[in-house]
């Protein structure tokens, strides 16, 4: 589905994996590991030649197909127009997916903020707003970039669920949730200083021995929950 | 409320070409033979209609610049993009090669694009702070490069270009008046084109980019097309600053809606204001029109001020 040989830049070293058609991936690491800097160059916002997209080189691909393809979530709503509306972003939003725009407001309990400019909105409707506007995108493969941070618990509930659901193709969630990690099940890639240092099957990478290598002391597990130890 | 600065703003075209230093009657217009019909058909109606189509080609530059490099005072004139224009006419002026004035005002536009163009690739992204920067240098460097100009030129030459620098509006006939009407509906029509891509790129680049937008497609048409305009319009009617920078920003006050709605309202009401403008540098009872730069700032600026300042307080 995605294949990255070889990648190096001043951020990333040597990065080098692929995942399968219809597999999802969960990227974690600790900040500024590269995390991001890695899913800006499997979108195609940094270009590379590296980057191979469902059998096709990312660079040859025109940028209809791209959206077709793939879609980024950034961690932070981006906006420069002061007046663009929710409504109207998902508008900008809506590609592939059969959903109508007023399916999405409703499954995320926007409706009320619908004609509110986007630059107005807390970070946590922020958040739901992107989310709704991936899934109106509907790529066939969407990179949520920390998409529970910023949210209550409910919502965090809510968008995990989503996150799991039919609503998106395929996924790789970038996140420093591991109980989200552990949850979802997909397949981890664990990055440090621009490196991946682990990438296999969810329950290896919850073993207690990769968790004392990566977290060190500062992580505690109780009952397959993890929480920061205080 | 809409609607009625709507009415007015038509009223205003229809009384406009009726006011000026000579008072004409409008049972005259249509007699051949009275000064009233020349005064009205090759003076004054074709003014009034170079000033609506300039304001409109001027203001819609402003929306589309302020837009694509993310700056509220980018224009073309902040920029550079006039000034090089007025550059590359004044020296069409000065070597005698009058009849290529429009070639030499769009070379200036296009040239000053070019190296904006080539700063921004070098840089990370569209660093807007460094380019308006890099603008303000540029219009330094060209008013240096248009004194120099002055200095080598005749007094009949310098003349014609001070007098160029001020800006005008006066035009004979209707013929002269169809290069900018061309120009800016070609230019409303291209923007009206790229409206959801503009709209997209309004968001951000990389949210635009993800969309399916070619940005460095989008942003070079739209940049030359508007260089294009910009270096036509200053070679017909000299640089008229103010326009393109303010009427975008009110309209923004007034509407509230992004950028890829106000295409039509700034067009339309960029020439409402130029036309009221003219009108006012005819009647001010001088001996001379004065110059209607001077008028654009002079309205433009305490009433851009004015809703600064208000828009802060709200």
């Amino acid at each position: 589905m995605i294949q990255l040989t070889n990648f190096t830049n001043t951020i990333l070293t040597d990065i080098d994996f692929y995942i399968e058609d219809g597999e999802n991936l969960i990227i974690l690491g600790s900040n500024g590991a590269g995390k991001s800097t890695l899913a800006k160059v499997l979108c195609g916002i940094t270009n590379s030649d590296s980057l191979t997209i469902f059998n096709k080189k990312s660079m040859e691909l025109s940028a209809k197909e791209r959206a077709e393809f793939i879609n980024y979530i950034p961690p932070k709503l981006e906006m420069f127009d002061e007046y663009i509306s929710l409504r109207e972003y998902l508008e900008l939003s809506k590609l592939y997916s059969t959903l109508s725009i007023e399916d999405v407001l409703e499954l995320l309990d926007l409706k009320a903020l619908e004609h509110k400019p986007c630059i107005s909105l807390s970070s946590g409707e922020q958040q739901l707003t992107m989310l709704a506007s991936s899934i109106l995108h509907n790529a066939k493969l969407t990179i949520f970039d920390e998409p529970t941070a910023n949210l209550d618990p409910k919502k965090t509930l809510k968008v995990s669920k989503i996150l799991l659901s039919d609503k998106i193709q395929n996924r790789i969630i970038i996140t420093h949730d591991l109980n989200l990690a552990y949850k979802l099940g997909y397949k981890i890639l664990y990055m440090e200083n621009g490196k991946i240092e682990f990438f296999d099957n969810n329950r290896k990478f919850f073993e207690d021995s990769n968790l004392k290598k990566f977290f060190g002391s500062s992580l505690k597990r109780l009952d397959n929950y993890f929480v920061v130890n205080l | 409320m809409k609607y009625i600065f709507i009415i007015l703003s038509i009223l205003l075209l229809a009384v406009a070409p009726f006011f000026g230093q000579i008072e004409i009657t409008l049972s005259k217009i249509n007699d051949l033979a009275s000064i009233d019909y020349k005064l009205f058909w090759d003076l004054r109606l074709p003014r009034v209609v170079v000033a609506f189509f300039t304001g409109a080609l001027l203001g819609l530059s402003g929306l589309i610049f302020q837009s694509l490099f993310r700056n509220p005072m980018s224009t073309p004139f902040t920029l550079g993009v006039a000034s090089g224009a007025t550059l590359g006419t004044a020296f069409a002026i000065v070597f005698g090669l009058v009849s290529y004035i429009a070639f030499f005002g769009f070379a200036g536009a296009l040239l000053t694009i070019v190296i904006l163009f080539g700063i921004t690739s070098r840089l990370k992204a569209f660093e807007t702070s460094t380019l308006l920067l890099v603008g303000i240098a540029l219009s330094f460097f060209y008013s240096a490069a248009l004194m120099i100009l002055f200095y080598i030129s005749d007094e009949t030459q310098s003349y014609e270009i001070v007098r160029f620098t001020m800006g005008s509006l006066d035009v004979v006939g209707f013929n002269s008046t169809t290069p900018i009407i061309v120009v800016a509906l070609l230019l409303l029509i291209l923007a009206l084109n790229y409206k959801k891509d503009l709209k997209l790129l309004l968001t951000s680049y990389e949210n635009a980019f993800l969309k399916g937008v070619e940005v460095k497609r989008v942003n070079t048409v739209l940049l030359i097309s508007v260089s294009i305009a910009i270096g036509v319009a200053v070679s017909i009617t000299g640089p008229i600053g103010f326009v393109g920078l303010i009427v975008p920003h009110i309209l923004k006050a007034i509407y509230k809606v992004s950028a890829d709605k106000l295409l039509v309202p700034t067009f339309f009401y960029s020439g409402i204001f130029l036309v009221l403008c003219d009108l006012i540098s005819r009647n001010l009872g001088t001996n001379s029109d004065v110059p209607i730069g001077v008028v654009t700032s002079f309205l433009g600026g305490p009433f851009f001020i004015y809703l600064l300042v208000g828009r802060k307080r709200a």
